[in-house]
């Protein structure tokens, strides 16, 4: 399975609110991507595009080269944002009505149901209605509900949201493993520690528009280079001030976190700590993600 | 009836035609609501899981039972009122002979009734088997009838009926003896029977036609607003359950409409299916007049017009399930949904009941929103050709066809419209899009 998704010149307009204005990226398969973005940002109005659950007013959404049509929709996988499931319907029933809405068999719609129930802890619960189970489990059906048909392209919108730690870990595990089978996915999250753990690389749009593309390695080392200097006994970094094109970002119990112009040669800032006191750490820091969507929206 | 199959069959083949030819044209269309072979796997999965659904649902067997058992009521207590049953016991006291008795036994079976004689010792004893019940009535010498309570005129009960019959043929027996005729004379004028009355027009049971009709009507007013309701509520559940945004991802709209209401109908079919021939057998079993005169032709109509009705209204309440997304919403969309429902039900109600079809009801016979009401009505009363059925069939079709095309435009544009209820107007007026 190789392929890539691309999306481009995305437009929607509702009314006055311009909610994509000409959103273009690519979503390349086998890798886990992080889709970023603050609230309003459009990030679901883009996913469900991918589907045919918006009209765009511009704008086309292509795999492999091809326009997005109902026979590739059958081989994607959606976890929408708002969870779907027939509350009063029986969980595995549900299942193999959807993979089979996806163009399966009886027979493998009903294999890949069991399967993906013992996978992800839930293979005692086929029986039950969905409304009976807990929300984490409930979140652990919906998925299961876009993998079932082995998709290969699967975008689920806030996956983690509301889980638990081990509900995290499980579902990003999956993630993951799709992600080496081959698998297209992307996915959006506000927990961007999480997201940052779990993703190669990261898309982030803001106001409909994409602001930054790349992996998330870097995402980390672009921008102003950061060292942590500390040197022993000194609380006040004083020693920076004669440096040019380095600025103390801040100062926490006895470290300096330093940002160092493109020109500045780490070297002379190493010399002025060491003629400052004795030198008991010295490092570059890589920024977390979190820092470059807050530098990014900023 | 041979006219009326061969219109029924080029009406098949005229929507088959037009079918077909709609489907070309979709063909051609891409992006538009296809309505070609609906029956392909994912409309027949979705119809699959509504059947299934409905089947394994509590409110669909018991509400079976119920209607079953209110149709067997309604043509088992009919015939109960007929009594058949036992025959009548009479006490015979003291000389009777056998030209009496010959004449007790035709006078009785005249009025449908067989007689059991029973020889009492005296007029005391008979007074006693009176009293107790034994007997129904005593004869005394074949000159006097003695009955236990007196008898009002009005009394339609068999033992009333043979009472006053025996009372007024005794006495004649009695007559033509006093008057010393020879026997044959005498025969000659007991077997005297009334002339046969004729009329010019044939003979109906509308009586028993009446009841079928109104049996008919109540039937699909139960079963279109059930069926109609629930088809709105499924719509809504799975609009505010936000499950369409999932099946939408894999199935187009309009095919999962198609799946909706197509699954819907078959359990709605099946179910009349099984009310009907369940009528039928009752009907046979016990003798009803439900199989006589026109009767099996009106449960036959109510079954076509049950069809026609629901093809109708589906897509009209399919519509109004996308608008809302509450069980509040669903309510004040309901009322308004059903008034024409109501309407047509309380005007054939009417007209099934007094027998008249007035010029306004037979108009409301061809408009496809009252037709499944007024059609079999209609049938009922003999009031109507086969070529009008059939018209107004082809008129129901037809509109059907455009209401669907209609409701299918609102559907797409509304189903993952959440947030409130959808405005139609602005629904249709601006070019439709999803939020």
């Amino acid at each position: 399975m190789a392929g890539i998704l691309e999306l481009e010149g995305l437009t929607r307009r509702f009314g006055a609110l311009t909610a994509l204005a000409g959103l273009t990226f690519s979503v390349p398969a086998g890798q886990v991507v992080g889709f970023l973005g603050p609230n309003g940002a459009g990030k679901t109005t883009t996913m469900r595009a991918v589907f045919g659950l918006t009209d765009l007013d511009a704008g086309i959404v292509r795999w492999d080269g091809a326009a997005v049509g109902e026979s590739q929709r059958r081989r994607f996988g959606y976890m929408p944002e708002e969870r779907g499931l027939y509350p009063a319907m029986l969980v595995g029933q549900q299942l193999e009505y959807l993979a089979r809405l996806h163009g399966m068999s009886a027979i493998d719609a009903r294999s890949a149901t069991g399967a993906w129930l013992e996978r992800l802890g839930l293979a005692d619960r086929a029986g039950s209605k969905v409304d009976a189970l807990s929300h984490g489990n409930q979140q652990r059906v919906q998925l299961a509900a876009a993998l079932l048909h082995a998709p290969e392209v699967l975008i689920l919108d806030e996956p983690l949201a509301g889980l638990d730690p081990s509900g995290i870990d499980t579902i990003g595990d999956v993630l993951v493993q799709q992600a080496r089978a081959g698998c297209c996915v992307l996915f959006s999250s506000h927990q961007l520690d999480q997201v940052e753990d779990l993703c190669e690389s990261v898309t982030i749009i803001d106001r409909g528009r994409l602001v930054a593309s790349g992996t998330v390695d870097e995402l980390a080392s672009s921008g102003q280079r950061r060292l942590v200097v500390r040197v022993e006994g000194d609380r006040e970094a004083a020693w920076v001030g004669g440096i040019e094109g380095v600025t103390i970002s801040e100062i926490d119990a006895g470290a300096a976190r330093l940002v160092l112009d493109d020109a500045v040669d780490s070297q002379s800032v190493l010399r002025a700590a060491m003629a400052a006191g004795r030198v008991t750490e010295f490092a570059f820091e890589r920024r977390r993600l979190s820092e470059v969507f807050r530098e990014i929206l900023r | 009836m041979s006219p009326a199959i061969l219109a029924a069959i080029v009406a098949v083949v005229l929507v088959l035609r037009l079918w077909r030819r709609w489907a070309r044209r979709d063909r051609t269309a891409p992006g538009k609501p296809s309505w070609s072979d609906p029956f392909s796997s994912d409309v027949a999965l979705v119809a699959a899981r509504e059947m299934r659904e409905r089947f394994r649902g509590r409110i669909f067997r018991v509400g079976t039972l119920f209607i079953l058992a209110v149709v067997a009521a309604a043509i088992v207590i009919p015939t109960l009122n007929k009594e058949k049953s036992q025959p009548q016991r009479v006490g015979l006291v003291g000389t009777f002979s056998a030209q009496l008795r010959e004449s007790v036994v035709s006078t009785a079976k005249s009025v449908g009734v067989t007689v059991d004689f029973v020889l009492e010792t005296g007029a005391q004893q008979a007074r006693s088997d009176l009293r107790s019940g034994r007997v129904s009535l005593a004869i005394l010498d074949g000159r006097e009838l003695v009955v236990n309570q007196p008898i009002r005129p009005t009394d339609g009960s068999a033992a009333a009926q043979i009472v006053f019959a025996l009372a007024v043929n005794l006495g004649e027996l009695e007559a033509l003896q006093a008057a010393h005729l020879t026997p044959a004379q005498a025969r000659e004028l007991a077997n005297a029977r009334a002339l046969p009355v004729k009329s010019l027009q044939p003979g109906t049971t509308r009586g028993t036609t009446n009841t079928t009709s109104l049996i008919g009507i109540i039937l699909i007013f139960v079963m279109l607003s059930q069926y109609n309701t629930w088809i709105l509520v499924g719509v809504m559940e799975e609009k505010s359950s936000r499950v369409i945004e999932v099946l939408l991802a894999a199935v187009r709209p309009i095919r999962l409409l198609t799946g909706k209401v197509l699954g819907m109908g078959l359990v709605a079919l099946a179910q009349a299916s099984v009310i009907v021939i369940f009528a039928l057998l009752l009907a046979k079993s016990v003798g009803s007049d439900l199989l006589h005169g026109t009767a099996p032709m009106v449960l036959l109509s109510t079954l076509v017009w049950l069809i026609l009705g629901y093809a109708f209204y589906c897509w009209v309440y399919a519509a109004g399930g996308s608008l809302v997304e509450r069980q509040d919403q669903v309510q004040s969309l309901a009322l308004p949904l059903s008034l024409p429902i109501i309407f047509g039900y309380v005007m054939a109600l009417t007209a099934a009941a007094s027998g008249n079809a007035s010029p306004f009801f037979k108009v409301l016979a061809y408009l496809p929103p009252t037709a499944p009401f007024a059609m079999p009505v209609l049938v009922g009363l003999g009031e109507v050709a086969w070529w009008q059925f059939f018209i107004s069939a082809a008129i129901s079709v037809v509109c059907t066809v455009g209401v669907a095309r209609l409701a299918a435009v609102i559907y797409r544009r509304a189903i993952l419209r959440t947030g409130g209820r959808v405005k139609l107007r602005a629904l249709l007026t601006r070019a439709g899009g999803n939020s």
